[in-house]
């Protein structure tokens, strides 16, 4: 084996501290996040943290099958463990596994657990689809007119690729905790909105909404699947608190999070596209299909992206049902397995043409992206990519790039700001932190738009009696929130500078506010704690402001180096460039931090992550963390996240298009080392040597 | 606290530096008596299986995954949790963007605590692979393993381990 190059030699340690380069500043360079204390010692406390005194613990009963009849169960054993407080069994049909027919509620886990297999309910299997090609079996025309937009065409590519099921995988799962005490109740949730899970509670608690609080403070991941309401978890646990007036406790265990709290839907995609002997494109017709599981669908893929001129795109889609839980929103829906099927088509487009296929992506990309190219290229090193298949040694290497794109939001939600005679100051926003540093970048920009340091601001987020605001899906909550807390701040510090304005006889635009001095003309006048002192007892609260929204959409390209094994057929992760704009980067620090978290799940889907359902039995056969594998620190390759804020103003989206093209560019990478494309994900060993072995002959 | 169906057994230990004694149920896993029944929530579970990490607590110095642990097991023995860590005596960990939701970062920290007090560990393993039991879902383990580089490194600076 040769020895590893360079790469490989980069320090895994290597600081994010001055990354070389970020191409323009932040608001805040430095910052660490608000709440990293609590979250490093242990203190923050999720929902599942809150195993209240006298609680009820509540399991659901599952369907073990991907389709099986209900027959019959041992109710009075069940009933009869000791602990147990109700139980409630609908029996039925189920058409998936880990479908739920009723719960059982007791005085303990333990309990709850102990009746669950004493109820041993008996089923009866029937027949299941476990994925799209039980339904889908051929590769049909788009209509019958034999037309497909390829006419004139000098070079045709034709080919399926699939993607599989991806979980969410959460490290907190789905549910939910209830204080009920009578006539109020508080509520802990794991939930991407505050505000619809607050709004979808009021009936199952049997409490007005300015009776209850939900609280969530700290969530433990979302990634799309904690959307839309209470979810069923947590409304069974607010409907038992009310019944017995006492709290109630129910969390999914790792098996049930993987079947039934949502997923990233499996896809098919036939792609027939033509392109002139110059990379020029012609056109041609692009076929989807979305497996949903038993949802009635949800399972679209967005090809072609509008990333790259591709002539005149024929596009049909459907959805495909079978045996599995139902999808739900996921980092960037439909997209990752959309880039997979447009970014590996056009690799193999550009080796039929004998181009470099960063050269045709130039050609076919726009203004933007293009340039984004060009300076990735130069990261990744790609002057040292040799043609795809021409090389003979056991370890090979390649390199692929892909890119993302994704819309802004507009300002929105409310938002509060006070500021306190000691100079302290609070902002409070209803919205949610899952993760994504929401609580560090309000703080961020309250500080900013006050002209003060950062160490004066807290944040309160996660709680319905707070401003509401928006929820955690569509990259939304930053574009959303931060305009309207900069504008709230800014109406506080005018308000503050009014007011100092009025004592001194003065004109309020003779005083402004800088590193956390009060200027008058320009000169030093008082500290920011003198300005406070000066305020009356209540100091000063803003709740009104509309923000500005910028301009421009948020895009980028990822560049992926690996090395393969062909004698194991084992992937190294070697390097990864993710060059994204995002407007105005708030904080350094998280946004160098979602992008690098958005590349590592776009990894994971393209090598490992595959929700396997068995043929026979429609039953998950990895629901755990330990078949169902999701990329690991060994596994991580060295990944250069750039942020890229050169001409762009606002605060865009950032959460999910660093996830977009990540599995494409390394499918593409795979291609470019072994000379042969593998079009199923994941890529792993087996596709890899069978590929290798299919190109015994000679490379494609 | 009695067991419902009344088993119960007393184990004595030290934990985080203090004796204690607990009364639980035989099968009960460490990481259940922590949690549920002493309300030291900071050990999460991420999946029950030892998979993850989450759950990650030091036994005798060595980290171990507390949903694979019978409390039973404990007895005479000295268990350490993240509630025994001063955040102060993290700082590089704080710094880095080691943390996303933080539901992980418990776990790592304690991982990463027995990085730190064994420097022998790395003569022979890369930070990678010492932390390789810890699964994260959200930071990519970039500025885990900045941090825990960091921590080292400023004791390896400073002359002494803590
Ligand atoms: S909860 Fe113990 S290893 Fe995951
Ligand atoms: S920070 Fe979310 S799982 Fe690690």
């Amino acid at each position: 084996m040769k020895p590893l190059d360079e790469a490989t030699l980069i320090p895994s340690h290597m600081p994010t501290t001055n990354r070389p380069s970020n191409m323009g500043a932040s608001v805040n360079d430095n910052a660490s996040r608000l709440d990293a204390v609590p979250k490093v010692t242990g203190s923050a406390k999720y929902g599942k943290d809150y195993h209240l005194p006298n609680s009820l613990y509540i399991v659901f009963i599952r369907c073990p099958w991907g389709a099986a009849d209900f027959v019959s169960a041992d109710e009075a054993a069940a009933k009869a463990t000791p602990g147990v407080v109700e139980m409630q069994v609908r029996g039925k049909s189920c058409t998936y596994h880990g479908q739920s027919i009723g719960y059982i509620a007791a005085d303990s886990p333990r309990a709850a657990k102990r009746a669950l297999r004493a109820l041993a309910p008996k089923w009866k299997r029937t027949p299941v689809k476990t994925q799209i090609s039980d339904t889908v079996k051929d590769n049909p025309d788009i209509g019958d007119d034999g037309q497909n937009n390829m006419n004139g065409a000098e070079v045709t590519h034709e080919a399926v690729y699939t993607t599989p099921v991806q979980t969410h995988s959460s490290l907190e799962t789905h549910g939910g905790a209830v204080d009920h005490r009578g006539d109020r109740a508080t509520v802990y949730a794991s939930t991407q909105g505050t505000s619809s899970s607050r709004d979808g509670l009021g009936g199952p608690l049997g409490l007005g909404q300015g009776d209850f609080e939900l609280v969530c403070e700290y969530v433990g991941g979302g990634f799309g699947s904690k959307l839309g309401g209470p979810g069923k978890e947590l409304t069974t646990a607010a409907q038992l608190a009310a019944k017995y007036k006492r709290p109630a406790y129910m969390f999914c265990n790792r098996s049930e999070e993987h079947l039934d709290t949502g997923n990233r839907p499996s896809s098919r995609t036939l792609a027939r596209i033509g392109f002139k002997k110059d990379g020029s494109p012609v056109g041609g017709e692009i076929r989807t299909w979305g497996g949903t599981g038993v949802a009635g669908g949800g399972g679209g893929a967005s090809i072609p992206s509008g990333r790259y001129k591709l002539g005149e795109i024929k596009k049909l889609h459907d959805d495909v049902s079978f045996n599995g839980g139902g999808p739900r929103a996921f980092r960037a829906p439909g997209h990752p397995q959309a880039a997979f099927a447009e970014e590996l088509m056009l690799d193999e487009v550009a080796a039929k043409l004998g181009m470099d296929p960063l050269a045709l992506r130039m050609k076919l990309a726009g203004g933007e992206h293009r340039k984004m190219f060009e300076a990735g290229a130069k990261l990744i090193g790609w002057s040292n990519r040799k043609p795809n298949g021409s090389q003979n040694s056991a370890l090979r290497t390649g390199y692929g790039a892909g890119a993302a794109g994704w819309g802004s939001a507009g300002p929105g939600g409310a938002a509060e700001v006070v500021i306190a005679r000691d100079g302290s100051v609070e902002s409070r926003t209803g919205t949610q932190d899952i993760g994504t540093g929401q609580r560090t970048g309000m703080g961020i920009v309250t500080a900013d738009a006050l002209g003060i340091p950062l160490k004066y601001v807290s944040v309160k987020i996660g709680r319905s009696t707070l401003p509401p605001g928006p929820g955690s899906g569509g990259s939304v909550t930053t574009p959303t929130t931060a305009p309207t807390m900069t504008a709230v701040a800014k109406a506080a510090k005018t308000q503050l500078l009014e007011l100092l304005a009025t004592q001194a006889n003065a004109k309020p635009d003779e005083f402004s506010i800088k590193d956390g001095v009060v200027l008058r003309n320009g000169e030093k006048y008082l500290t920011w704690e003198e300005a406070c002192g000066k305020l009356p007892n209540d100091g000063i609260t803003a709740n009104k402001g509309k923000g500005e929204r910028g301009d421009g959409h948020s895009n980028g390209v990822q560049f992926v180096k690996l090395d393969v094994d062909t004698e194991t057929g084992v992937i190294h992760l070697r390097h990864v460039v993710a060059i994204q704009s995002c407007g105005r980067v708030i904080c350094r620090k998280t946004a160098e931090s979602q992008i690098i978290g958005g590349v590592i799940q776009g990894l994971s889907f393209a090598l490992f992550e595959n929700k396997l359902l068995d043929r026979n039995t429609g039953a998950m056969v990895n629901d755990n963390f330990e078949s169902y594998k999701i990329l690991g620190p060994g596994d991580m390759p060295h990944i250069e996240p750039v942020l890229w804020s050169k001409g762009q103003s606002g605060f865009k989206a950032l959460g999910e298009p660093p996830t977009i093209p990540t599995a494409g560019a390394t499918a593409c990478a795979l291609f470019n080392a072994i000379g042969r494309p593998v079009r199923d994900l994941p890529l792993t060993p087996d596709k890899v040597l069978a590929a290798l072995a299919a190109g015994q002959g000679g490379a494609a | 606290m009695a067991c419902e169906d009344g088993r119960a057994m007393e184990v004595r230990l030290t934990l985080n530096g203090k004796p204690v004694r607990v009364e639980v149920d035989p099968r009960e896993r460490l990481l259940d008596t922590l949690r549920y029944r002493l309300g030291l929530t900071g050990s999460k579970e991420g999946c029950g299986e030892g998979e993850c990490g989450a759950c990650t607590v030091l036994m005798d110095g060595v980290p171990a995954n507390s949903c694979l642990v019978l409390t039973a097991q404990c007895r005479g023995r000295s268990v350490r949790t993240i509630e025994s860590v001063d955040a102060k005596a993290l700082g590089p960990m704080l710094a880095s963007g080691a943390t996303q939701c933080g539901a992980c970062t418990p776990g790592v920290v304690m991982t990463a605590l027995w990085v730190k007090e064994n420097p022998g560990l790395r003569d022979s393993h890369t930070l990678r692979e010492l932390m390789a039991g810890n699964l994260c879902r959200c930071t990519g383990y970039d500025g885990i393993i900045d941090g825990l580089h960091a921590w080292v490194e400023s004791d390896a600076r400073s002359g002494g381990a803590a």
